[in-house]
Parts: C-alpha cells; structure tokens; sequence
C-alpha cells in the first residue's frame, strides 16, 4: 500500500517536471532590449510577461531580456513609472521596446479611504509614499523611515529604544488636551493610537497621509489630527516570486552627553557645600573641619585628602551602553493569477538595544488572499499575527535608567571591591560615603541586571471582505475587521538590587497583562460611471465599531530569596483590574464628479456618533468639497512645451477629534476609603465634573495646491498652503479650586494653524547616470486664538518647567524668569534690581517688567519648540546596477525645555552635572564663563526656578540617512536559481548638528497626549502639552546594516 | 428590474445585520460608578461620608497645611529633602512667595475636602432618608467643615465660604468673606454638631466625631475669639461629661497599638498593611536617607534644637517625641532630631515604603485642660497635665519659675512640650498674640503680615477679584 502510494507520487511528481520541460519545448526564443523612449537608456529590471500567463522574465542591467513564447503571444512590458505596453510577438525574434515615462505617473492609483482615486484626480491634499522609498530602511515601524520626506508631516523620534514609536504631528498640533496622533487606518480598519509596530514595514505596499480636513473628512471625529492609511501587500498576477532577505544591523550612541569626571565632580562637591557654609552664618569659614558644620554642610574627607585616588571616575554613560547588533530576517511568496492574488510572508526580528540588556524581538507573519469566484463576487481574507518580546528600560526620563545613569557620581566605580554594584553596600569600603546623603548612585546595573523584566505582545490582525458587482459600475462591499491585542509584562527586582539603587529595596514582583479587541463592520455601495464626458464615482457607507479593554495587575512582595521569582513565592499586596468599551457607528457618503478628466469635483460628508460624548451630543456631521482644475490639459497650454503638467486644487473641509476619556462627559466615583477603628469602611467620592454637553474638537480646513510638472517632467513641484481652525476645544479647562476640582472637560476655545509646504523632485541627470533630488519645506504657524472663561491662559508645570498657553500665542511657550549671565561682585549687585537673597556669583535676573524688584512679575516667554521651518533634502544617485543616496533633515528656529538642568545644571542633592557647570563662578578673581552661577546646597534665591537658563536651541541638521545598493548583473545570476540579488548598505542617523546639550533635540520626554482606555479621567497635564521638553531621554543611536535581498 | 430587487435587498439585509439600536453608543462605565444615580439611599450616604472622612489623610496628611505650620513655628526646621527644595524651606525661612507651590497645593487639598463634605450635606437635604439618620449625617459633615474652616482661617485669613457644590460660573462669584463671617460660620457648624452628635461612649464606630469633639473644637475657636468666658463654659462641659481622662504614662500615648484611648477626643484612624488606609507620619517624619530607621525618610518637621532644650530637666515628654539621631548601617552615629510620636517600626514594607498603622490625634484631653487653664487662669488645669509627667506643679517648689514667671507663659511652655509636634504650636502663638516677639526673638524673619499665609497666584489668575493678603 505504502509502496503504491510512493510510486504514484513519484510519477505525478515527475509527469510534472515532464509537462513544465514541454511548455518550455514547445515555444520558440525570442530576445530584445529595453529602453526608455524619452532618454534613451537601457532599462535594467523591466518585468516582460507573456499575456494570460505566468510565463516571464525580467531584463537584465543592459536592458536585455530572453524568453521562451508560444505562437501568437502577446507580450506585457511593465516598469514602475512608465507606461505598460503590449506588443504582438508574430512571426519576430527580436522585440525592441521603448517605454513612455507615465505621464508624471498620473494614473498612479492612491488610498484616499474607502476606495482609491488616480493622482490626476486627486483634490485634497494627501501624500502618497510606496514600498521601493522604505525597503532599505531599517526600522520596526514604517514611519520612522518617512521622517523628514513628507512636507507638512512632522515625525520625531522622542526615544531613540528598539520598538518606540515616532510622535507624527500632521500640520501642527490642533489640540491642547486630546489627543494628538493622527487616525491609523490599517487596510480598512481605522485604529485611533495603534502601535504601527505590529506591522512589518516589508509587507506594506503603501503608506498615504491625508493631511487636509477635508481628505480626512470622510474619517470623520476622528480625521482632524490627520490620517495614516496602511496598505499591505497583495501579489500581482504573474508568476509567483519569491523573496529572501537578511540584515545585519549594528547600532551605538554616538553622541554622549559631556558630563563632569570625577576631580571635576569633586571640585564642585565641595564648593556647593563651602558656598552654602560660610552663607549660613557670620564667621564662617571655607576651611571649617566637618566638626563644626552640621551634617548638610560636611565634606567626605576623602574629597579633602585624597581626591586623585578617584581619577577620572566612572562615566556611567559608557556602562549603560553598547554596540549593539540587530538580525532581521524575510521570506515573503507572491503572486497569482487572474482570480487569485496572494501573499504569505514571515520575518523575525531579533535586535539588540544599545541600552544594557535590553532587547527587541519579533516575529510578524502575514497571509493576504483574494480569490474572484465568478464575474460578480470576489473575496478576500488579510490575516496577520505579530508577537514582540521585549524589554525597554530608560525611557521614562525622570527616574528610568538613562536618566539616571546621567545623573550618578562619576567616583564610584563599576563593581566595589566585593564585587557588588554600589557605595550602599554595608560591608564594602566605600561605605563610608553612605553617611553623606547628598552622593548619588543609580548604578545601571541595579536597574538593567538586578531586575529582570519582559513585555510580551500579541497582535492579530484579520480582515474579511466580500465585492458583489451587483450590476455593471455598481460594486457592493462588505467587511470585518477585528483586531486582538495582548500583552503581558512580568518584572522582578531582586532584593537590595545589589546595593546599586539609592536605597536597599525589598524583593519584588510585578505582573500586569492587558487586553483590547476592537471590531469593524463596513458596509459600502460604489457606482463608477461615465456619460459621455462626465465621470461619476459615488459612495455611500454604513459602520460600525467597537473596542474593549481590559487591564488587570498584580504585585508581590516579602519573598524569602530571589531564587524564585514568580509571584507564588512572595506575599501578593497589591492588584487590580479595569475595564472599559467605546463605540461608534457612522454614515458615510462622498461623490466624485469630473468633466473631461479635467474639472474634478469632491465632496462628501460623513455622520458619527460615539459612546464617549454627552447625551445631548451624542451625533456630529462631518462635510468637505474639493475642486481641481488639470489646467495643462485646457488647449490653451497644450503648446506650451515648458509644462506638460499644471494642476490647481482647493478644498474646504471639517473634521472632529474625539480622543477623550472613554467616559469624558460622565461624573464619575472614585474609591476613598476610610477606617473606623480596626474596620475598614469603604468609601465614595465624585471624581470629576459631569458635562453632557461634551462633543468632538472640530477642525474646518482650507487648502490650495498646485502641482507642477516642468520640462518633459524632469522637475516636479507641489506647493500648498492651509489655513486650519480647530473650534470647540476640548479643554480641561482649569475652575477655581472652590467647585472641588481644578479643571472640568468643556468645549471651549480656538486655535489655528496655517502652513505652507513646498515640495520639488527634479531628476537632474538621466541615462546611464541618474541623479535625482528630492527637497521639502514645511513652515507650521500655531495660534491660540481663544480659551476658557476670560480666556484665562492655561498653566502647566511639571517638575519645575512651566508652560503656558495664552490667547494670541502658540501652544505652550515656556515662561520663566530671565538669566542674564551671573553677578560678578557686589558692585554689579548694587547696580542692579536684584533679588535680596543676591549675593557674588549668583545669576543675574531680569527686571523684565521694569519695576526695579525682581519679582514673580518679572518672569515671560522665554521660548516655544515649534520650529519656524522643517526641511528635507534627498539625493540620489544610480549607475547601472548601483545606487547611492543621502538624506539631510532639519529643523529651525524651535526651543527646548532642559528638565535634565534641574537635576545636571543646578545642584541638586549631589547629582554630577555637565562638564561645562565646571566653569562656574568660584571667586570675582575666577568669574568662570560668565554663565554657570556658583553651586550651593542650599539655595536662596531663584537658582532653581525655570529660567531661560533651561532653555537651549532645538535646530539641528542630520545626516538622517545614506544608503548604497547594488544590484547585481544578471548575467551573474543565470546559473542559479536567482531572478535578482541586491545587497546594500544603509546608515542611519549618521550625524547630527546641534548644540543641545542633551542626546538629541528630537529628544522629549512628553509623548503626545493620549488617553488610556482605562482612564477615567484626566485632570492631570495632558503631556503633550509639555512640548519639547526633555527629561533624560533614550538616545537615538547610529544603525549600520548590511543586507541581502534575494527574488527567486 | 430585476437588478434594483437586489439593490433594494442588498440595502435592507446590510442595514438589518449591522443597524445597530440607538443603544449600541449607549456605554455605562465598567470600572467605576456611575454619579447619575448615588445619592439616593442611606448605603449611599454611608459611603460618601466615608469618603468625606477620608478627607482627613489630605488635611492633616505629613505634608499638610497645618503639618508645615510646625516650620512656621519654632519647633520644626527642614534639612536637604528631595523635590523642590525653594518652595518647601520658605515656610522655616518665613520667604513664601505666591507660587510656592505647597501653598497652592494646600488650597486644593482643603476645597476638595469641603467639596466632599458640602455635596453629602446638599445631596441628603432633598433625600428620602429617615430624619434622625439625616441629622446625624449633617453633624458629622459640618464638625468636619468647622474643623477644616477654623485651620484655614487661621492660615489664610478672610476666605471664600463655600458651603455647597459650586459650578464653575458660580464658583467665580465667590469672593473672600471677612475673618468674622467665616468664624461665625464655624461657629453655628460647630454648635450644630455638638447639640446634635453623640457623647464618645455612644460612638460605635471608633473615630467618628463625637458630641466631646465638638465642644473641645469650639471652645478652642472661642478662645481664639478672645472669648474665654464662652471657651470655659463648654470646655467644662467636656470634663463635666466624664468621658475622657488623662492616660497615666504620656509615653503610652504614642504606642502604635494604643487606639482612641480615653484621652483621645478627635482621632484620625488609619490601619497599616497593604490596601489599607495606612499612615505615613513616621516615614514622613524619619531623617532623609537613613536606610535604618526607615526606607526612605521624608526629612519633614525635623526638630529644632531650640524645643529640644524648651523640656525641662527629668521632663520624660522630651524622650516619647524626640530622637537625637541614629546609627547608620555601618555603625556611625548621624546627630539629627526627628519627631518619634508616630514611629512603628514593626510596619508592614510594601514598594520600598512602611505601611505604617499609627492613629493621629486631633484634639485630646491634655488639651482640653491645657485650654481652660488659659481660659480660666486656674492653674490646677495646667497642674493635671504636669502631675501625669511627674514634674512639680506651676507655683510649687522646683517649678522653674524663673523661666516662666506668669500663668500665660507657664501655658504657653507647658503646650508647647505637651503637645510638641501635634501642629498646635503655631496657632497657640498667633492665638495668644505671642508669635512676633517669640519668633522674633529666635531669629524669624517674621512680620505681622507674615502671620498669614498667601492666596496662591494660580486663585488670582483665575479669578482676579479674589484680593492678594497684604504683604504679598
């Protein structure tokens, strides 16, 4: 039986062989070249396809190609961004072909949401980027290769750690308290703050922002930060191709923050103690012994007596880091047939981060199939799973490792003379510095090594959908999305975390899971239809969508060792779970008119209604029209050799914003519990200010573009300019303390933001060699133009730094007191209005209002961090098989916040400083440099309030990216089974340009606002607010990789 | 034809499947309750006035008003602590601008306190509750309200009454009411309560306010009145009740275990251990970075050398509330005074912190007598407290007479030992008018504007027909 099976299978399988052999007998060979009809070069990597079939090859770097056809075959020429062509083969043996340039790939096809549209027709403002701009890049998350290419999108890296995200800001911020991140709309499935991380940047086909409301309109409450349309992939009809690839990465920190070395560290040590000793009191001496002073003013001996046995001392800095490598590794098979497409792809991405023992690792896979059952029915399924291993410390700022590696003292060493981590280490010799409370230690080792932590998620991603052609131009499609989102984290910190932390902790033991399904029904009627010279495309719409959350945490404590570490072997203290839901149905509807397919003609309009706004405004409308005009194709231009493409667009449209707490407008309770005597009584209290009133933010936008194309297209430019305000601010909006509460959720206020962005692409030099140039220009005007009662402005400090929104401003300018360089003597002081506490070496403040008292008054704007501009610049170079191109970015004319000052640039409680803090004022004879005042353990006056002192340039240019590719000959290649091979080399964040002191001015410990499902409310500080300022944050570091890509 | 009939059931189907009701957008909160309907039954109103009890771990929390007011005064200092360390040394130094931010922070914890405190007093009018049950409810809330209103006043001077929930609009139209109006407040709160609520030994559930606290609260705001007659009167009535007494050892006050004893009055309840509303005084309280008696140590109120040495000679009060320092891990001594009332060393860590269980007394019976020896002039008031430390009666042999020549600075010495720490000292020296020539004459840089607290700048943006105290 066994045996007959393998006899059968072996036949079938060799009868297959058989039946391939004689396809390929039966045709006969022809041969040709390729070239472009406008240049006249070669064209290497054309895709020719024998029509019907699967049956093709693809021309060589001579532009050469060979293939086997059969009688009467019809052949299909296809390049990217020329036209295709058909060509009947009859009775040659040579076919030469010369492709047409697409005509400025004007029939390109882009994703505007609920359908596509050709670039020709396109009206509002959208950016389209496809698969060849990022597949070389080396990122977890897609956008972060488009940062710096899209004029008007502003993509920051704030934490430069494996698997962090970007903060994408679409024309400027239009919200003070929602949310900020634009709307991702992953094929079909609009996600407010998803995690684009779970989709592998290889399986994306394209990337579209609609930037304009009234691109964005047809999204909606949820379209006016913008929106991302994510499409994956799906094979093309051809033959199946299969492709390969591997990458190896290198990362470091290459730009370490300059901070003082031990001798420096010790110097200032003992000068904030002597300034503060000998102020305290008359008679006073520098050269008091530690005898007489109490306990805040003594010095360790050691600093005294010895202070060279401490070197140059540790720069924690060079014991948190490493280089790091990264592998990512990708296999994806494509292709299909006129009824069947499809897709399977898998990759697993396993880096290193350069922070110590932290990592990044995942595994994404991805299966995409339609299937056309008959003439009129067709269905598709997208199926994606995406599991992350990780760990990631250091990006909280404040108390995460990074910054506090930056603050720790640089005379400790790495490991004590037992082979533990710090000075707190009772049997070690230096614990003789315990005494004095004002040396610091966060070993990074107590945090990286002697506590061990993982994230774990999982992502699921599924898309089902069915086209019904019901009759000819009218298409019905129906659709469920369903997204299944889990994470666990488990953590465990060993017990006195080998003495590293600043006090002995107790063993602990944390592990929190959380849950999100989020569901999607769509529902969509097309008709497509031309009369005559008019084009009708019409839609209309119905969805609806769900989400739930879950959250649940546990925590452990009082565990005899740190042998085991799951919580079963402590004492559980602490836990909890949450839940909560938002929903949302919607009515959609937009038509597309055009004349000639030279008038075009949009408007749609779009009704939603959320679970998360008030009973009273439950439903909003969402309209926008659009016109363009393709003037290049009117007669009048038609001669006009200079411009083969001129298009005028403008378009007027509204959308909301509805990220708020999932229960925004309900007055909640709140646990508050009491006890009486021994009992433990439960308790409830109002936690925040009903407000059924409550709706979307709205956003109404203008925008007017024109596309030029120059020169047989060889320049390409686009130029817009907007205007956009955001009504009905939803604000938490600050009442006076005597209602119980310090804000309350209102729609109140206005703000605008107008823009103008400048996009060129020029192709400077074509043939053989090809230069090409891409530059963009983004300039973003933020105004607030109204607030809450009395337009009172609204005050934000977190950890000393002060924002404030105020009518007629930008968002967020930092407001503080002035510091004019530093008092030199007594003399200057009596000059000057000055604080009383004001002695020699102290900062000189500015009497800004003049009143001759330096006073609360006297503090004012002392800078914003939107930039005035960003800009982009790429080039781009290819000969034959080779490319090379570079990126530069930058951004001019913004601030940044310093928080890390307060901590490295003021004394504070021992923390070591920068390196130029060093040049203090130490006497009137050493003045320093005139801008670091003299440090004191305790400070009168107001050396540590906010002050422009904080403050630094936040422009900056970067070399983003450099990449070198090389495609490999295809006469190399005939032997082997390879139907092309590319290695390339690509560098990122290669260089910055920038005084900040900090990593990185991209750098900012404040993420955009967002909420957390499981917020119920949010009286805090929305940290978006808190813009550009920086808290110790992860560094960005340099990636190198090498890589391979192979098609079969 | 044909082609429409499918349209038309295309339509329908899809609108069935997925038309979703009205209710589909309709999401109640999961994890919290909802306000729309509490306020309705007695359960309900035992858990707001929980809640409204629970106040008091703000208001009189370490960190609070009234805890600071020991800096103010010349028993606490601060060393090094982490945070901010300008705006917390300015209450010592007497240098409080109006964005200190602690004083704004004060400002919220107390109006967020009297917000949980007004709605239950609002919300229970309208109620259907039994009668006795409402009355009861609304003499435990305005003893609250009394008590919270006489600290403000007494920090902030002229003030904002409010005694219902405000909206935003109406909340801008309350502006700040004269000293006499909010005393005259207290004052009808106060006597409401004590008319209304229970003696202690009826009190059933340990730590609600009792008829006694009431009456020892308001003899304290007469005696603030200048009305010693008034302050007599009802303070006799709390010894005349019979229900409290002087505990015989002082230093048995402070044991963590011993709860609402006989001499406590009014006394803030907490339980130690996790998911408890545990205390945090000691932590609060211990010596910054000391890692032996603590594991992280607040550094707040650290004592003075000047109320150190205010004990006399043999006064065993010094040693139940101070500590002259510790010995750190390695076995060196570290010289620092820190108050030990609240220390429990046998608390509960969880999360790098004690989980303490110590109650804290408000008012208490030493107190009592202690006030109406001021206002009576009848030393044998003073003399009960002195007998339970074992030292010689005011006017007796060995009294240092020297030292404290006349009853009222007899008072005055005799308080400030006996209820060290306990956030009395200040208000004693205001009430008495002795703050400037004492505080002075230790070398505060103290004016009789200073005497009161400022309106935080942030009260004034918002509403800037809130006045600014003078000095400010």
């Amino acid at each position: 039986m066994k045996n007959k099976l393998l006899r059968l299978t072996t036949t079938l399988f060799f009868f297959t062989l058989l039946s391939v052999d004689f396809a390929f007998a039966q045709g006969r060979a022809i041969s040709g070249k390729v070239t472009s009809k406008e240049e006249g070069g070669a064209l290497p990597g054309v895709s020719v396809l024998v029509k019907g079939t699967t049956n093709g090859t693809i021309t060589n770097t001579d532009g050469n190609y060979q293939l086997n056809v059969p009688d009467n075959a019809t052949l299909v020429f296809s390049f990217i961004g020329f036209t295709s062509q058909e060509v009947a083969v009859g009775n040659r043996t040579t076919v030469d072909v010369a492709l047409l340039p697409d005509a400025k790939a004007l029939s390109e096809v882009v994703v505007i949401g609920y359908g596509t549209q050709t670039k020709r027709a396109v009206t509002g403002s959208v950016a389209s980027v496809g698969y060849d701009k990022f597949k070389d890049r080396s990122f977890s998350n897609v956008t972060q290769a488009l940062a710096g290419e899209l004029p008007g999108v502003n993509i920051t890296q704030a934490q430069g750690a494996p698997g962090q995200s970007p903060i994408i800001r679409i024309r400027g911020i239009s919200s003070i308290t929602a949310g900020t991140n634009p709307l991702y709309v992953v094929d079909g499935l609009p996600m407010e703050n998803f995690n684009l991380n779970n989709i592998n940047p290889q399986d994306i086909e394209s990337v579209e922002v609609l930037k304009d409301a009234s691109s964005a309109a047809i999204y909606g409450s949820r379209g006016a930060n913008g929106v991302v349309i994510i499409t994956t992939k799906l094979g093309k009809v051809g033959k199946t191709s299969i492709n390969a690839s591997y990458e190896f990465g290198q990362q470091e920190v290459t730009r370490k923050i300059d901070l003082m070395d031990a001798q420096q560290f010790v110097n200032y040590y003992v000068d904030a103690h002597n300034n503060a000793w000998t102020a305290s009191g008359p008679g006073r001496l520098a050269s008091d012994p530690n005898s007489v002073r109490p306990t805040q003013f003594r010095i360790p001996e050691d600093f005294v007596t010895n202070p060279q046995q401490f070197g140059k001392g540790t720069d924690w800095q060079d014991v948190m880091y490493r280089t790091a490598p990264s592998h990512n590794t990708q296999l994806s098979v494509s292709g299909g047939t006129d009824k069947t497409q499809f897709l399977f792809s898998g990759a697993y991405l396993n880096q290193e981060a350069v922070l110590d023992r932290n990592y990044y690792k995942r595994l994404s896979l991805r299966t995409n199939i339609k299937q056309t059952i008959s003439e009129k029915i067709a269905i598709g399924v997208n199926l994606a799973f995406t599991g992350i291993y990780d760990r990631t410390d250091g990006t909280q700022g404040k108390s995460d490792v990074v910054s506090l590696g930056v603050q720790s003292d640089p005379i400790f060493p790495v490991y004590n003379e037992l082979g533990n981590l710090g000075f707190k280490d009772p049997n070690s010799t230096w614990y003789r510095f315990a005494t004095y409370t004002d040396l610091q230690l966060w070993h990074p080792y107590s945090l990286t090594r002697e506590i061990a932590k993982q994230n774990k998620s999982f992502n699921t991603m599924g898309t089902a959908y069915l086209e019904y052609n019901i009759i000819k131009d009218l298409k019905f499609r129906t659709s469920i999305n369903g997204n299944l989102y889990n994470t666990r984290y488990n953590a465990y910190q060993n017990k006195d975390m080998k003495f590293g932390y600043s006090s002995a902790l107790a063993a602990r033991g944390d592990v929190n899971n959380s849950f999100m399904l989020n569901w999607l029904t769509e529902n969509t009627l097309t008709y497509d239809r031309h009369f005559g010279s008019h084009g009708v495309t019409a839609l209309v719409g119905y969805t609806a969508q769900k989400q739930r959350d879950e959250y649940s945490s546990v925590t452990a404590g009082n565990f005899p060792n740190d042998l085991v570490q799951t919580l079963n072997a402590g004492t559980v203290n602490g836990g909890t779970s949450l839940a909560s839901e938002w929903s949302m149905l919607s009515y959609l509807a937009r038509v597309n008119y055009n004349f000639l397919d030279r008038y075009f003609l949009t408007g749609t309009i779009r009704r939603d209604g959320s679970s998360r706004f008030g009973t009273n405004t439950k439903w909003g409308y969402f309209p926008s029209v659009s016109a363009g005009w393709l003037v290049s194709d009117e007669n009048f231009l038609k001669n006009v050799t200079l411009i083969n493409n001129l298009k005028l667009r403008a378009s007027y449209g509204v959308a909301g914003n509805n990220q708020i707490p999932n229960y925004g407008p309900i007055g909640l309770l709140g646990n508050q519990n009491y006890v009486y005597g021994n009992n433990l009584a439960n308790g409830l209290n109002v936690t925040n200010i009903a407000n059924q009133d409550l709706k979307w933010e709205k956003t109404t936008q203008l925008n007017f573009g024109v596309d030029v194309g120059l020169l047989s297209n060889r320049l390409n430019l686009t130029a817009e300019v907007y205007s956009s305000t955001t009504n009905d601010l939803l604000l938490f909006v600050p009442v006076p303390d005597l209602t119980g509460f310090s804000t309350q959720l209102t729609n109140i206020g206005k703000m605008r933001n107008r823009g103008f962005e400048f996009g060129l692409n020029s192709r400077n030099l074509v043939g053989n060699f090809n230069w090409t140039t891409d530059f963009n220009l983004s300039v973003n005007r933020n105004k607030v133009l109204q607030l809450g009662p009395g337009n009172a402005p609204i005050v934000y400090t977190d950890f000393v730094v002060t924002v404030k929104t105020e009518v007629g401003q930008p968002l967020s300018n930092y407001y503080g007191y002035v510091f004019d360089g530093v008092y030199k003597n007594q003399a200057e002081i009596d000059a000057s209005p000055h604080d009383p506490t004001t002695t020699p070496g102290d900062p000189i403040v500015r009497d800004v209002n003049g009143d001759g008292k330096i006073t609360e008054a006297d503090r004012t704007t002392i800078g914003n961090y939107q930039p005035n501009f960003t800009s982009g610049l790429t080039n781009s170079f290819s000969y034959k098989g080779v490319e090379l191109s570079f990126m530069l970015q930058g951004s001019f004319g913004g601030e940044i916040a310093n928080q890390l000052i307060r901590y490295n640039g003021i004394w504070n409680g021992g923390r070591n400083a920068y390196a130029e803090v060093a040049n203090y004022w130490k006497s009137e004879s050493e003045p320093g440099d005139g801008k670091h005042f003299k440090p004191t353990v305790a400070p009168k006056g107001l050396q540590e309030k906010f002050s422009s002192y904080w403050v630094e340039d936040g422009s900056f240019v970067r070399i983003k990216n450099v990449r070198v590719s090389y495609a490999l000959p295809s006469n190399l290649l005939t032997r082997l089974p390879v139907k092309s091979a590319r290695i390339f080399l690509n560098a990122e964040n290669v260089h910055l340009f920038s005084k900040y002191l900090n990593y990185d001015p991209e750098n900012t410990t404040y993420p955009a606002t967002t909420y957390s499902p499981t917020a119920t409310s949010a009286s805090g500080i929305p940290s978006g607010t808190m813009l550009g300022v920086d808290y110790g944050s992860y560094p960005v570091p340099r990636i190198v990789t090498l890589g391979a890509r192979f098609e079969f | 034809m044909n082609k429409i009939k499918r349209i038309i059931a295309i339509g329908c189907l899809s609108v069935m499947a997925f038309g979703c009701k009205e209710d589909f957008l309709e999401l109640a909160p999961i994890s919290n309750s909802n306000a729309n309907n509490f306020y309705k039954t007695r359960e309900d109103f035992d858990l707001a006035s929980n809640a409204a009890y629970a106040t008091l771990y703000t208001v009189y929390a370490p960190e609070s008003s009234v805890s600071y007011t020991e800096q103010l005064s010349d028993n606490a200092t601060l060393y090094n602590v982490a945070g901010i360390q300008a705006d917390r040394w300015a209450f010592k130094d007497y240098s409080l601008r109006t964005s200190n931010v602690e004083v704004y922070r004060f400002w919220q914890e107390n109006y967020r306190a009297l917000f949980s405190i007004n709605i239950v007093l609002d919300k229970i009018e309208t109620a259907s509750v039994d009668e006795a049950y409402k009355e009861q409810v609304k003499a435990q809330m305005r003893f609250l309200r009394g008590l919270y209103y006489f600290n403000m006043v007494q920090l902030w001077g002229d003030l904002p009454l409010v005694t219902k929930p405000l909206s935003a609009e109406e909340s801008y139209k309350v502006l700040r009411s004269p000293v006499a109006d909010v005393y005259k407040l207290i004052t009808e709160d106060l006597e409401y309560a004590a008319e209304k609520l229970p003696l202690a030994s009826a009190i059933t559930a340990p730590g609600k306010a009792s008829k006694g606290a009431a009456q020892t609260l308001l003899g304290k705001v007469y005696l603030t009145q200048k009305n010693k007659t008034a302050a007599a009167q009802i303070l006799q009535e709390v010894v005349n009740s019979k229900q409290y007494e002087l505990l015989p050892s002082y230093a048995s006050l402070w044991v963590v275990t011993n709860k609402n004893t006989k001499e406590s009055i009014f006394e803030i309840q907490y339980k130690g251990g996790a998911g408890n509303p545990y205390s945090n005084y000691w932590t609060a309280f211990a010596p910054t970075e000391n890692f032996v008696l603590t594991q992280f140590g607040g550094g707040m109120n650290q004592v003075t050398d000047d109320l150190y040495n205010e004990y006399e000679p043999g006064d065993p009060r010094r040693d139940a509330s101070i500590s002259t320092g510790y010995t750190n891990k390695v076995g060196t001594f570290i010289p620092i005074k820190f108050p030990i009332k609240w220390m429990d060393r046998t608390a509960q860590v969880v999360g790098g912190r004690e989980l303490s269980n110590n109650n804290f007394m408000v008012l208490r019976y030493a107190d009592v007598l202690l006030m109406l020896a001021e206002a009576t002039g009848d030393a044998n008031f003073l003399n009960q407290v002195r007998t339970r430390a074992g030292l010689p009666a005011f006017g007796a042999a060995g009294y240092p007479t020297d030292k404290y020549p006349t009853l009222e600075l007899a008072i005055e010495h005799e308080r400030r030992v006996e209820l060290a720490l306990e956030f009395h000292r200040w208000f004693d020296l205001k009430r008495t008018d002795r703050a400037l020539p004492v505080l002075t004459a230790k070398g505060k840089a103290v004016t009789p504007q200073k005497l009161l607290i400022p309106i935080p700048e942030i009260v004034r943006q918002q509403n800037p027909a809130i006045a600014q105290n003078e000095g400010y």
